[in-house]
């Protein structure tokens, strides 16, 4: 035991001599997560970039269009979302490539013409920045799919009141009918949100956005420190851990010694940018709206459930890279394993947008298992099943380390 | 030239034997596959950005039919169908729902009565746990649904009273709406290469698969940085210099990125999120080189193992934030041009990418190339 001791205060010294540069990197990835931070809140602010801007190519000169666009920029509620700007093809193609607009829409000659003969043959085509679809273009596609059934609907009202008066011989009135019926049906369109009337109930057993995402990032930080932790897993020899353990200390007090020195490692690394991030609450530099008016007392009392989570994640870590052979792949691992794990348990996006199976999965995994118990700490509640499964994950992994260090070993 | 050919195809292989001998290196190429194939079958189950409990009743055929058509399509919200009011709320207080529409029991009747006033009054009763964007959005899909037959009252009503037509059956008055009956969408979403949106039938759980790969792909060129690296520590490269250490570094990235490109197309396949052969191969292929050259020039830059180690981690991080693989951030442009995934998730659907991204690998490799004569002998 005493040279279990000793060991460990040797991985301890080598443990302070990689600190000053884990500290410095750890406080660079929080000043550009503060900096992203910081950038998001400030452009939220500014309520002009808050809607998405559209590029409009085409003419649209043609009154019906016109009108339209003007309706749309002016009376409709997507107003307060969507921002159309006229532009040449040459322009918004350059805008969109520099990232200034979210999408081109391209209104083809003969789209007027198309509608109103009720042919819809020729389509308003819309660009998007992105690459392959992701989901802004599902809920795009789905936004666009709600405006085309309201004018598809409006049109054809319009032409079976036409169809009407022309069976009825009452041509000559078909123009001024025409006018009369679109303007009372575009009232109609822009008084939709009429149709529904909502109660919210109010509900807060979950957790905001603002703070689902507040725990999330800081797991994901957690989880993938790993990566620039790795200079404590380099020049590890096996030679090594053969004649320790001929001296008594086996391969579960090596790796216990390590892992608690690693630990020490990762802790003291993530003190300032804990601190830091504790000061900006307090200072009301960053506020969550279930901490509204708390300063930063609620984010301390969550410090022991996230000091859990990185205790599981540090010994998950340390089993990957005591199962790679060589610090590449281990690196290679942690990240494929990380970013996986992370995204199944709703890192990147909400869980509850996921299939009802693949969440269930997500939940048993040990990212899964950190984010319910940071949520029970965020939400005041006790550690509870969340806490147990968090220690049963430390336990699996700090004892299959063990093992595949004693295979490594026996190996030679 | 072909001895030095077949010398540099040996060596490689030799290298492949080096790295299949270590299982975890096989277990990272399993990894990628694994998570593809799972996502591709677990994605095929119900989900949606919000889970909207119906009730719809059974004796109108009006709310009847909007039911059907929002059960029935497509769409990012998921729709729990409720035999009553009761059971709909109670899905939103148990938040297994995150909101209830309940239609009207008159829906009909109400419709005609409201179409004849010329008024909107509420039809549906939203009742929602908690306001939030997708179910804003989603009253935008609910609108739509209502519309239709709303328009369709106003369009009878008119015709009807305004019209003057007292005497025509209802019958007639339809037949001549669905005689010239509008359908189809008016929007199109496409590519700048002509493709469009609807060729791509993935869900979006699947969506970020191309992007997880291509952080991958990148990282496994940094490891093959720190493989190589390592070996330069062990004096393996001692002998070479120059040029010659240049081309062992890109054997050995070679190798790495070979095998790495190979799993990401495989993965793409399994996922569901391929296009078309021709295409991911020449993407591929291009990114392959510009993560090649990526990591030669962090190479050059860290010159430690260690160094190299620790800047991992903001890297990732940024390929993360800046690149589209989750989300898409309007910000930090600069950034963006300098990181390989963000040229290849933009190159799969517009040609200008490629181009920029074979650009970018040639800029690296000359920045390289100045590195290299800066330092002399040991680089």
């Amino acid at each position: 035991m005493k040279r279990a001791a000793s060991y460990f205060l040797t991985q301890l010294k080598r443990v302070l001599r990689l600190l000053p540069a884990q500290m410095g990197i750890s406080f660079v990835i929080w000043l550009c997560v503060g900096l992203l931070a910081v950038l998001l809140v400030s452009q939220k602010a500014d309520e002009g970039q808050d809607r998405y801007r559209v590029g409009l190519v085409g003419d649209v000169s043609d009154s019906y269009l016109g009108f339209g666009f003007a309706a749309l920029q002016t009376m409709d509620d997507s107003r307060l979302m969507i921002e159309l700007i006229q532009m040449e093809e040459t322009e918004a193609a350059e805008a969109l490539s520099r990232g200034e607009l979210t999408a081109v829409m391209r209104v083809p000659e003969g789209f007027v013409s198309s509608v109103v003969s009720g042919e819809n043959d020729i389509h308003v085509t819309y660009e998007t920045a992105q690459g392959q679809k992701g989901l802004a273009a599902m809920v795009m596609e789905e936004i666009a799919d709600a405006a085309s059934t309201l004018v598809t609907a409006s049109q054809s009202a319009i032409y079976g009141m036409q169809r009407t008066l022309y069976e009825q011989e009452g041509a000559d009135r078909v123009g001024r009918e025409t006018d009369r019926l679109n303007l009372m049906l575009i009232h109609f369109v822009l008084s939709r949100s009429g149709f529904s009337e909502v109660e919210v109930l109010g509900y807060a057993d979950g957790l905001s956005l603002e703070a689902y995402y507040f725990c999330r990032i800081i797991l994901l930080v957690l989880l993938l420190a790993g990566l620039s932790g790795s200079v404590f897993f380099l020049h590890r020899k096996t030679a090594l851990a053969g004649i320790l353990r001929a001296g008594g200390v086996g391969a579960l007090l090596q790796i216990t010694g390590e892992y608690l020195a690693y630990l020490v490692y990762l802790c003291v690394s993530f003190f300032l940018p804990f601190c830091l991030l504790a000061f900006a609450l307090e200072r009301g530099m960053l506020s969550l709206p279930e901490w509204e008016g708390r300063g930063a007392e609620p984010f301390l009392a969550m410090l022991p459930f996230f000091f859990a989570a990185a205790a599981m994640f540090a010994a998950f870590q340390f089993f990957l890279c005591e199962l790679a052979d060589g610090i590449v792949n281990g690196l290679l691992l942690q990240l494929i394993c990380g970013v996986g794990m992370g995204y199944l348990a709703g890192y990147f996006y909400p869980a509850a947008f996921f299939p009802e199976r693949l969440r269930s999965v997500g939940e048993l995994l040990p990212t899964g298992a950190a984010a319910r118990l940071a949520e029970s700490g965020f939400l005041e509640k006790g550690a509870g099943g969340a806490g147990v499964s968090v220690l049963a994950w430390l336990a699996v992994f700090l004892l299959l380390t063990a093992a595949v260090r004693q295979a490594r070993i026996r190996r030679g | 030239m072909l001895t030095k050919i077949g010398d540099c195809i040996v060596r490689g292989w030799l290298l492949q034997k080096r790295l299949f001998k270590r299982y975890s290196f096989l277990l990272l190429l399993v990894l990628p596959l694994l998570l593809s194939a799972g996502l591709a079958g677990l994605a095929k189950e119900e989900s949606g950005i919000a889970a909207i409990a119906l009730y719809v009743p059974k004796d109108d055929p009006i709310a009847g039919q909007m039911g059907e058509r929002l059960l029935g399509r497509e769409s990012v919200f998921r729709f729990l169908s409720c035999a009553n009011e009761k059971e709909a709320v109670e899905l939103v207080e148990a938040g297994k729902a995150d909101a209830a529409w309940l239609f009207s029991d008159k829906m009909e009747e109400t419709i005609r009565e409201l179409a004849e006033k010329r008024r909107i009054r509420p039809l549906v009763s939203v009742v929602e746990r908690k306001e939030s964007v997708p179910l804003i959005l989603a009253r935008e899909t609910l609108s739509a649904t209502v519309y239709p037959a709303f328009s369709y009252a106003v369009y009878e009503s008119y015709v009807l009273e305004e019209l003057g037509f007292t005497e025509l059956e209802r019958e007639t008055i339809r037949q001549n709406y669905e005689s010239v009956a509008v359908t189809g969408s008016l929007f199109e979403r496409v590519y700048s290469d002509g493709s469009t949106a609807q060729e791509e039938t993935f869900g979006y759980v699947q969506a970020p698969l191309r992007g997880i790969l291509a952080v991958w792909l990148t990282f496994l060129g940094l490891a093959a940085a720190l493989f190589f690296m390592q070996d330069e520590e062990r004096g393996v490269y001692g002998r070479l210099s120059g040029v010659r250490r240049f081309f062992a570094f890109y054997r050995v990235g070679g190798v790495f990125l070979l095998d790495g490109t190979a799993v990401l197309l495989l993965c793409c396949r399994l996922g569901g999120v391929f296009t078309n052969l021709k295409r991911e191969a020449v993407c591929a292929a291009v990114f392959a080189c510009c993560v090649l050259a990526f990591s030669d020039l962090l190479r050059l830059l860290c010159r430690t193992p260690g160094r190299l180690g620790a800047i991992l981690l903001p890297l990732g991080a940024a390929m993360i934030a800046l690149c589209p693989v989750f989300f898409e951030l309007p910000y930090g442009k600069a950034g963006k041009l300098l990181l390989p995934p963000w040229y290849y998730l933009y190159a799969i659907h517009h040609n200008q990418y490629i181009c920029e991204m074979a650009a970018y690998a040639a800029v690296l490799v000359l920045a390289g190339a100045v590195i290299r004569r800066l330092r002399g002998r040991d680089s």
